[in-house]
C-alpha cells in the first residue's frame, strides 16, 4: 500500500504534430488532492484525461495505485472503474433521473442488485444534499444541482481516485458554492482527488499540492502557500494576478 | 428542503388548453385565417351532400351481385360480401381465427401503446411485437400447434399485409440497429462492410429487392431447401428495411453529443453496455418520428409482394374488382382500400405522436417542488 495512487512518469502526448504534453511527471500520494491549473490550452484536461485512459499517449507511463494504464480496452475497463470522472458539462444520462443516472453505474459495471443499487444511490444523493431530487430528470435540475448529481455518480462506482475537470466553470456564484462544498467535504474525508479548476480559494483551502501547467509541461508543482506566497515563475505571477481578480 | 415551503400557485387561467381557449381562440384569429376557413367551409358544402347521398343515403349494403344494387349509390354490397376475403386472403373459413388473431396481435399491440398509461406498458407493447415473427407465424401455419396446416399460398388480404410489414419491422429493426453501429465502428473493415451493406440494399427498388431475393436466393442456398416464396420475400424486405432503418438509428447515435459516451466510458461501462444502457435509448427516443416514417413506408411498400405471386391487401382487392358479378366497382374497391390504409397509418402516426408526448412529459416533469 506504499504505491502513490497517482504516478505519472515522462508523459509525453502529440495531437498530430501539435506536443501537447511534454514530458510530465505527477505524483499523487493516496488520500491527497492536487490542483491543476494553467491558462487555456496548456494541456490540463488533455493530462486528466489520460489518468483513466480517455485519451492515449505516445510516451512514457502512468501508474495507477501500482498498476501501469496500457491501451488495452479490457485493462482500460477495470481502470475506469477504479477512476471517477466529473465533467465541466455534467454529462448527466438525460433519459434517466437523478437516482438511476447515480445507481444504473454500479448496476452495471458492479453487478450490484437493484434494490441494493439504490439504496446506496439515495445515500449518496442525500450526501450531496439532493435527497429531495432523486426523481427529477436532469433537465429539471440547476446546473449546481446537476453537477452534484455527477458527483454522486461518480463516487457510486467506489472509486480510488476522482478527477474533476473545471467542475464549476459553467455554473453561476451561488451553485459554484455548492457544488465546491460537496468537493471540500470529499476532500476532508480523505479522497484522492485531482481538480483542474481556476477557484484558488479551493486550492488554497483543501489540496496538498498545485500543479502549475503552460504549454504542456508542469511549470511549478509546489504546496499552495508557496504557490499562492511566491511563484517561482513568471508566467504564474501572470496567471496568479489574472484569476485573483 | 426549502423549496417546498413555497406555496405552490397554478398558473393563469388563459395557458390553460380545453376546448373553450380554443373557440377564444379562433374568434382572434387574423383576417387572412377567417377567409382560409370560409374557403373550407364553402368547398365542404359543395362536396359534401353528393358525396353524402352517393356514399351513405342511396348506398345498397346487401345485395347478391351488381345487378342488386342501387346505380345511384355506391355498392357497399361488393365490399361486404368479400370481407372476409380482403381480411383473410383465401384462409379456409373454419381456420379464419388464426388469422384474425395474427391480424389482430399488433393492433391491439399499437392500441395499448395508445390507451392509457400504466406500468410496465411500454415492455408489453415491445414484449408483444418482439414475439409476433415467430408467435404469428405458427398461428397462422398451424401445423406445430397441433393445428390443421395452411400453407403460405392460403395466407393473404389485409392479413398478409399487417403479417409482411410487422414481421419485416420487428427483424429489421436489431438488423438495423446493428448496421448503424457497423457504419460507426472504429474497425475500418466493419465500417466498410455496413456501408457497402446499407448503401446496396437502399440503393434498390424493393421490387428488384423482392425479385432477387425470390429469384436468385434459392440458388445460394443447398439445392433439394424449399422454402415459401413468402419466406424469401420477408428476407429481401427485412434487409431492404433495416438499411432505412439503419440510417435513421445512425442519424439518432450523431445527435448525440460525444459526452454521453465520454461519460459513460469513465464509468467503466464496456462498448457494449454504453451502447445498451446509454447511448441506443437516447438515440432511439431521438428519432421515433423516423422511424414511424419508415414503417409507414414499409406499411404500404408490402403490397410489392405481388410480384412473387403473393396475394396482400391491395391486391387481393385489385382482383376482386375484375370479378364479373361485380364489374364496374372499382370506385368502391380503391375508397375502400384507401380508407382503410389510411386509418393503418393514422394510427402509426398517433401512437408516434402519443410516445413523443409520453417523454416530452417524463423529461420534464412538473419541475414545480
Ligand atoms: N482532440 C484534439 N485534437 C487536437 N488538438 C487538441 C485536441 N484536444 C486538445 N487539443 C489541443 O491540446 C491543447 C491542450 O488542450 P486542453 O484541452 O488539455 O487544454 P486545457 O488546459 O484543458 O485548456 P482549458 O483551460 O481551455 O480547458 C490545446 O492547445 C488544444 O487545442
Ligand atoms: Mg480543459
Amino acid at each position: 500500500m506504499t504505491a502513490a495512487a497517482i504516478n505519472v512518469v515522462g508523459l509525453s502526448k502529440w495531437f498530430g504534430d501539435f506536443l501537447a504534453l511534454d514530458d510530465i511527471a505527477l505524483t499523487v500520494p493516496r488520500g491527497c488532492s492536487t490542483v491543476l491549473c494553467g491558462p487555456s490550452g496548456s494541456g490540463k484536461s488533455t493530462l486528466l484525461r489520460c489518468l483513466n485512459g480517455l485519451e492515449s499517449w505516445e510516451e512514457g507511463e502512468v501508474v495507477m495505485s501500482g498498476r501501469p494504464v496500457g491501451h488495452r480496452p479490457r485493462d482500460l475497463v477495470a481502470l475506469r472503474r477504479r477512476v471517477g470522472m466529473v465533467f465541466q458539462d455534467f454529462n448527466l444520462f438525460p433519459h434517466l433521473d437523478a437516482l438511476s443516472n447515480v445507481a444504473l453505474p454500479p448496476r452495471v459495471n458492479l453487478g450490484l442488485a437493484r434494490a441494493e443499487a439504490e439504496a446506496e444511490a439515495e445515500m449518496l444523493l442525500a450526501q450531496v444534499g439532493l435527497a429531495d431530487f432523486a426523481r427529477k430528470y436532469p433537465a429539471q435540475l440547476s446546473g449546481g444541482q446537476k453537477q452534484r448529481v455527477a458527483i454522486a455518480r461518480a463516487l457510486a462506482m467506489q472509486p480510488e481516485v476522482l478527477l474533476f475537470d473545471e467542475p464549476t466553470s459553467a455554473l453561476d456564484p451561488e451553485s459554484i458554492g455548492e457544488v465546491l462544498d460537496v468537493m471540500i467535504s470529499l476532500a476532508d474525508a480523505g479522497r484522492t482527488m485531482v481538480v483542474v479548476t481556476h477557484e484558488m480559494g479551493f486550492a488554497r483551502r483543501v489540496c496538498h499540492e498545485v500543479v502549475f501547467m503552460c504549454a504542456g509541461r508542469v511549470a511549478e508543482c509546489c504546496p499552495p502557500e508557496r504557490f499562492f506566497a511566491e511563484p517561482e515563475t513568471e508566467r504564474a505571477r501572470a496567471f496568479l494576478a489574472q484569476v485573483q481578480y | 428542503m426549502t423549496l417546498s415551503t413555497i406555496p405552490s400557485r397554478l398558473p393563469p387561467e388563459a395557458s390553460r388548453t380545453g376546448i373553450s381557449s380554443g373557440l377564444r381562440g379562433m374568434a382572434s384569429e387574423s383576417p387572412v385565417s377567417l377567409i382560409l376557413w370560409l374557403a373550407l367551409a364553402l368547398g365542404a358544402a359543395w362536396i359534401l351532400p353528393g358525396l353524402v347521398s352517393w356514399a351513405l343515403l342511396d348506398a345498397t349494403w346487401v345485395a347478391e351481385d351488381r345487378s342488386g344494387c342501387d346505380p345511384s349509390g355506391a355498392c357497399w354490397a361488393f365490399i361486404v360480401n368479400r370481407l372476409p376475403q380482403f381480411g383473410f386472403g383465401f384462409f379456409p373459413p373454419q381456420e379464419r381465427w388464426r388469422a384474425a388473431v395474427a391480424l389482430a396481435w399488433p393492433v391491439v399491440a399499437l392500441a395499448i401503446a395508445l390507451g392509457p398509461a400504466f406500468r410496465g406498458r411500454s415492455g408489453l407493447v415491445a414484449g408483444a411485437l418482439a414475439a409476433y415473427p415467430v408467435g404469428a407465424t405458427l398461428v397462422l401455419w398451424g401445423e406445430p400447434l397441433g393445428l390443421p396446416g395452411v400453407g403460405t399460398a392460403q395466407w393473404g388480404g389485409m392479413t398478409m399485409t399487417v403479417y409482411v410489414g410487422t414481421v419485416a419491422f420487428v427483424l429489421a429493426f436489431p438488423v438495423g440497429l446493428v448496421l448503424a453501429l457497423g457504419r460507426r465502428s472504429s474497425l475500418p473493415a466493419l465500417r466498410v462492410l455496413s456501408t457497402v451493406f446499407i448503401e446496396v440494399w437502399r440503393g434498390l427498388p424493393l421490387i428488384a429487392v423482392l425479385f432477387i431475393s425470390v429469384v436468385m436466393v434459392p440458388f445460394l442456398l443447398p439445392p433439394g431447401t424449399e422454402l415459401p416464396r413468402l419466406a424469401l420475400a420477408l428476407v429481401g424486405i427485412t434487409l431492404y428495411t433495416s438499411s432505412y432503418l439503419a440510417e435513421v438509428f445512425r442519424g439518432g447515435l450523431q445527435s448525440l453529443g460525444k459526452g454521453q459516451a465520454e461519460a459513460a466510458a469513465a464509468l467503466g461501462f464496456t462498448y457494449w453496455t454504453a451502447q445498451g444502457y446509454i447511448l441506443i435509448p437516447q438515440a432511439i427516443r431521438a428519432v421515433i418520428p423516423g422511424i414511424l416514417n419508415t414503417v409507414v413506408a414499409l406499411f404500404k411498400d408490402t403490397t410489392y409482394v405481388l410480384v412473387v405471386g403473393l396475394f396482400d391487401f391491395l391486391n387481393i382487392v385489385n382482383a376482386a374488382v375484375a370479378d364479373p358479378h361485380w364489374l364496374g366497382l372499382a370506385n368502391e374497391g380503391y375508397i375502400f382500400v384507401g380508407i382503410v390504409y389510411w386509418s393503418f397509418c393514422f394510427l402509426l402516426s398517433r401512437v408516434s405522436a402519443r410516445i413523443e408526448w409520453d417523454m416530452a412529459r417524463g423529461a420534464a416533469r412538473e419541475a414545480r417542488t
